[in-house]
């Protein structure tokens, strides 16, 4: 029989990075059910790419250990990269070789290869085949990496922030593509990005980054089930005691009234508040805010 | 299969530096159109054409060690080959047979033409081809694994460029000592088996190392020169170690050299 942690995606145990005096990441743990999309989000330099360097055995973590598939990923990557599409944060394919040229190096590689999808998403995304990857656009070069790691029909797809430098359009695409994929074939999706609202249609989980810790790892469905915006208005005089019994995230009052952030209670109660729908970004924006205040 | 999908795909990006051989070869035949003494231009040229082959086989060989990884991992783009399901020893293989197979077939684009003008072709291809595509060969794998390794040292700008400085210096230190002392004894061709060896063992060590290089260090540059360096470290140790024993029992079975002379000699 296999038990439930050979066949999760992925598990992050304890995992630490270190760059000299430099604790990049530190006892991350979580793990990827199937067929989930799980969204490690995080500001600029919190660890999401040191993680995701050790999620695909690129890097040894100095601590801890990280799984694919109930595998050591620093042990096993070679087999488990037939398992595993991966579009980088910078598209690194040989800048000489063009698209045709890379379908061809990346085909050979895989004992199954569904070189009719990737030739019908490079010519939906209306790739020049004969164009050296380096002379492509940014767009079009997380375009062609898309194509490649979804060539092998992968059961588990690790993206790293696959829309930075995307104009609206692409970054559409991209998510469009995804979710195909999602519907088609139910692949494991672990993505990083800073892009909040393209995601939040997309994520099941949600983890967040930062300085190096894992600060949240829950579902998406919990966090805005926890977490209530409310406003008021002007001529509503809301104290910051009124607003205690709900253990605010984040407040801010202003000439144009006030909202908060409430992590309890059903504020519906407070005479003169609207509760309004979360957005992933507003959440974000005040977990993250929180724990740089209190650090 | 793997290996050679690495290896087209190095020469795609590099196959241009064969423009090199082939340019130098048009020279030639060019510049011996000029000549009037044909027999002599064309023994000129043969040597000339099998030195620069030679040589131009080196210097790619060289100029392709010291960036077929390390620059990749500076440039952020060896992700590129972990991503796929490739064995640590089929990148590294693959780059270093890509590699052998320009320089070599750079050189012979270099050499080949003027030779077989010459009306060489016979005596080089029954006599002579045999030792020169080896030592082009070898010296080629060398060069290219040699500057494989200092290119991930002088990248990484870690501390272990240290213990890599204690290793070149306290290498080439034994390897004089050694030298001289089977020069003092007049054991000329075991000084040359020696190095041979030492030459050898270092192109044996360099590989390993490369291979260490890619399998242990993969993205990582630092921890990739970690393990360039101790393996070079214990390479360097291991050889002075056989070289040593190797000279001593040298010096133990050869007889004495005779330095006496005798007048009766120098009046004759």
């Amino acid at each position: 029989m296999i038990s439930q942690v050979e066949t999760l995606p992925v598990a992050c145990r304890q995992v630490g990075v270190r760059y000299g005096r430099t604790q990049a990441v530190e006892e991350a743990t979580f793990q990827v059910e199937p067929g989930q999309v799980y969204a490690l989000l995080g500001r600029n330099g919190s660890g999401k790419t040191s993680l995701v360097r050790c999620l695909l055995g690129h890097q040894k973590p100095t601590a801890g250990r990280v799984e694919l598939y109930g595998q050591d990923v620093w042990s096993a990557r070679q087999a488990l990269m037939h398992r595993v599409g991966v579009v980088a944060e910078e598209p690194d394919a040989p800048p000489l070789m063009t698209a045709r040229q890379l379908v061809r190096f990346c085909g050979g590689l895989y004992p199954s290869w569904d070189q009719a999808g990737v030739d019908e998403r490079l010519d939906r995304f209306r790739i020049p085949l004969d164009l050296p990857f380096g002379r492509l656009s940014r767009g079009q070069k997380g375009q062609v990496a898309l194509a490649l790691a979804l060539g092998p029909e992968p059961d588990l797809l690790v993206l790293d922030d696959p829309t930075l430098g995307l104009d609206a359009v692409a970054r559409r695409e991209v998510y469009d593509e995804l979710l195909g994929e999602l519907a088609e074939r139910g692949t494991t999706v672990f993505i990083t990005t800073h892009d909040l609202a393209g995601i939040e249609g997309l994520a099941d989980r949600i983890g967040i980054l930062h300085q190096g810790r894992l600060l949240v790892d829950a579902s998406l469905e919990d966090l805005k089930a926890r977490h209530r915006k409310v406003s008021w208005a002007p001529s509503q005089a809301v104290a910051p005691t009124d607003l205690a019994p709900f253990a605010p995230l984040w407040s801010r009052t202003g000439s144009l009234g006030g909202e908060a952030i409430l992590t309890q209670g059903d504020p519906s109660q407070l005479p003169g508040l609207q509760v309004h729908p979360l957005s992933l970004e507003e959440l974000f924006v005040a977990l993250v805010g929180e724990a740089e205040v209190a650090s | 299969m793997s290996i050679l999908a690495v290896t087209r795909r190095e020469w795609t990006g590099r196959r241009n530096v064969l423009l090199l051989g082939l340019g130098y070869s048009v020279l030639q035949l060019i510049g011996l159109s000029f000549e009037s003494d044909m027999k002599i231009a064309y023994e000129k040229s043969i040597f000339m054409s099998v030195g620069v082959g030679i040589g131009l086989a080196w210097v790619i060989a060289l100029l392709f060690g010291a960036t077929m990884v390390s620059r990749d991992l500076e440039e952020r783009r060896f992700g590129f080959f972990l991503n796929q399901p490739l064995h640590a020893a089929q990148i590294f293989l693959g780059k270093v047979l890509a590699g052998l197979g320009l320089a070599l077939l750079a050189g012979l684009l270099a050499s080949v033409p003027a030779l077989l003008l010459g009306g060489m072709w016979r005596q080089f291809l029954l006599k002579d081809a045999g030792s020169i595509l080896g030592i082009g060969l070898a010296g080629s794998l060398f060069l290219l694994l040699l500057f494989h390794a200092v290119s991930i040292q002088v990248r990484s700008r870690s501390l272990w460029l240290l213990l890599d400085l204690v290793t070149w210096t306290a290498f080439f230190a034994g390897v004089r000592w050694l030298s001289q002392r089977l020069m003092g004894a007049w054991a000329f061709q075991d000084l040359v088996h020696l190095w041979l060896g030492l030459l050898a063992g270092g192109t044996l060590g360099l590989g390993i190392a490369g291979y260490l290089q890619v399998a242990q260090g993969r993205a990582d540059l630092q921890r990739g020169h970690r393990w360039v360096s101790v393996t070079l470290a214990l390479t360097a140790g291991l050889l002075l170690l056989a070289g040593w024993v190797d000279t001593a029992w040298v010096l133990k079975h050869r007889p004495p050299v005779a330095w006496t002379s005798q007048p009766g000699n120098r009046s004759r």
